[in-house]
């Protein structure tokens, strides 16, 4: 009785290997449905649309003021692990992790920055942040509902639209 | 994890990161920046060399211990320095005894930033007239391979790598060719030449240079520039030369590959006799992040050529180098690297070849 029960599960274990074998992948429900990333400043940066490389330069240090003579770029980036971190520092800056820390730490030593980008540890701590520091950039998944804070155009889409390149 | 991994994640402070941690969310921040705002960071390294013949230090030995600060003085002035700490060759020989370590300050600039497009500083640089010389300075952690070429080593004297004095700098977008330049007049060499003129100008002629280079943004990665410096030098002897240097980098800073190429000729004129010599260098560097295991492993290759023109008087007793270096850096954390690097080499015409195994445990914090 004992062996047919046994015999009985490892059938059974063996028919669902078989099955799970020869389904398609399982779905990324998430990968399909991942939301946009927002870009969101503080509402006294002046401009609403930025462009991709325009993005990239300020996330790597290179572009450190809004226009001549106006408030420098404080950018509040999520911890690593963070989707919103992950994906801008993969896709718009073209780094790794380990690549974007020492491009920052190198860019600090160089003399070319005062200081790097500031770590927040959740969405609403970036709104918080962001709206709350003048010049302040910060990116967070859309759809932002909060007041306080600016969401720009990127390369003139918004968050949500078609062909909206961060997500 | 390794032995070595381990040994170094234990070395390195979590902390240690130029990204700077905001309180957490429950704690209620002002905005509002207190000034000064100082902030401490450095370097070190530990080496370890055997060569076939002796030249430089043998064995273990430790490098540079280099301590950078960085504080705002307000929203658009901001100190930035460098102060490193050199193990000396001749410690306790002398009257009196000379101390253990060398303290150097490297650097020490005050800026303030108008713009992107206008910074103006004043201080004691690494003087911007190559790419590597400014790209990584003293911290052996953020270049790739174990020494600096020799082009641009410090305590060298091919290139004067300081520089004390004034610059202006900014960038502009330029249509997305991201055009940076760096203009700036100072003390240029000192009455010995592999040192900047720290305590005053040993004449009344003001070096100068300029500097300028390119980041396209649909070549992201990709830096080419170039720089020109002018500047009267005399001698101990008296001696005095009109020096002119030119030099062209071409930079391809990701890692899959990462290449680096830099060239400079150096024009130096006896004021006395009218006489002219050139000194031609370069250097070539090639590296590879290797796909796997997490990305932690970098082979490099470098191809060093110094040509030193034997009628250059000011250039007496320099020697011309070939080298060749291969070597494989390793990512123990994300704070500590570790190298191992095989060099040959020879100085000139006619000198025997040398060639060695060097090691260096680096890191920041």
């Amino acid at each position: 009785m004992r062996h047919r029960r046994l015999r009985a599960s490892l059938a059974a274990l063996a028919m669902l290997i078989l099955v799970s074998a020869g389904l398609p992948a399982p779905i990324d429900v998430h990968a399909q449905t991942q939301p946009d990333i927002a870009v969101i400043v503080h509402p006294s940066v002046t401009i609403d649309n930025l462009s991709l490389a325009d993005l990239r330069r300020i996330l790597t240090g290179d572009r450190e003021f809004w226009a001549a003579g106006s408030q420098r770029v404080t950018i509040f980036i999520r911890a690593p692990i963070a989707r919103e971190r992950d994906a801008v520092v993969r896709d718009v800056c073209q780094m790794t992790e380990a690549q974007f820390r020492q491009h920052w730490i190198g860019k600090v030593f160089r003399a070319e920055t005062p200081s790097g980008p500031k770590i927040v540890y959740s969405a609403d701590s970036t709104i918080e942040q962001v709206s709350r520091t003048p010049g302040a950039i910060g990116l967070v998944l859309s759809p932002v509902t909060a007041k306080g804070v600016k969401v720009l155009k990127i390369d003139g889409r918004a968050p949500g639209q078609a062909g909206y390149k961060l997500r | 994890m390794s032995l070595a991994g381990a040994a170094l994640l234990a070395l390195t402070p979590a902390a240690a990161s130029a990204q700077e941690t905001s309180p957490p969310h429950d704690q209620h921040q002002s905005p509002a920046r207190d000034y000064p705002s100082f902030k401490l960071s450095g370097f070190g390294d530990v080496n370890f060399a055997r060569t076939k013949r002796l030249e430089g230090p043998r064995n273990f030995f430790e490098g540079q211990l280099t301590l950078h600060m960085t504080s705002e003085l307000s929203p658009r002035t901001t100190f930035f320095g460098e102060i490193s700490f050199t193990p000396r060759p001749d410690a306790g020989t002398g009257t009196p005894a000379a101390t253990g370590f060398n303290t150097e300050v490297e650097r020490m600039i005050v800026r303030f930033d108008h713009s992107d497009q206008l910074k103006v500083s004043v201080g004691r640089y690494h003087t911007p007239i190559n790419y590597w010389n400014t790209a990584f300075h003293h911290g052996q952690w953020l270049q790739t391979s174990i020494t600096r070429p020799e082009m641009t080593q410090f305590g060298g004297r091919l290139l004067p790598v300081h520089f004390v004095g004034g610059l202006v700098e900014g960038s502009v977008p330029a249509g997305g060719l991201n055009v940076n330049y760096k203009a700036g007049v100072g003390n240029g060499r000192g009455s010995v030449i592999s040192r900047g003129g720290d305590h005053g100008d040993v004449n009344s002629q003001l070096a100068w240079l300029v500097n300028a280079f390119v980041k396209p943004d649909k070549l992201f990665g990709l830096q080419v520039g170039g720089a020109v410096y002018g500047d009267r030098v005399t001698l101990a002897t008296s001696a005095e030369f009109n020096e002119h240097i030119v030099s062209a980098h071409a930079v391809w800073q990701k890692e899959n590959p990462e290449v680096v190429f830099e060239y400079a000729a150096v024009r130096h004129r006896d004021r006395q006799t009218g006489a002219v010599a050139w000194t031609p260098a370069f250097y070539i560097q090639v590296a590879h992040r290797l796909p796997f295991n997490n990305e932690l492993w970098k082979p490099y290759v470098r191809f060093e050529h110094i040509d030193v023109n034997a009628a250059d008087a000011m250039f007496a007793g320099l020697p011309s180098l070939d080298m060749s270096t291969v070597g494989l850096r390793y990512d123990a954390s994300v704070f500590a690297a570790v190298k191992a690097e095989y060099r040959t080499w020879t100085r000139g015409t006619g000198t025997p070849r040398n060639h060695g195994g060097f090691f260096q445990l680096c890191f920041t914090f």
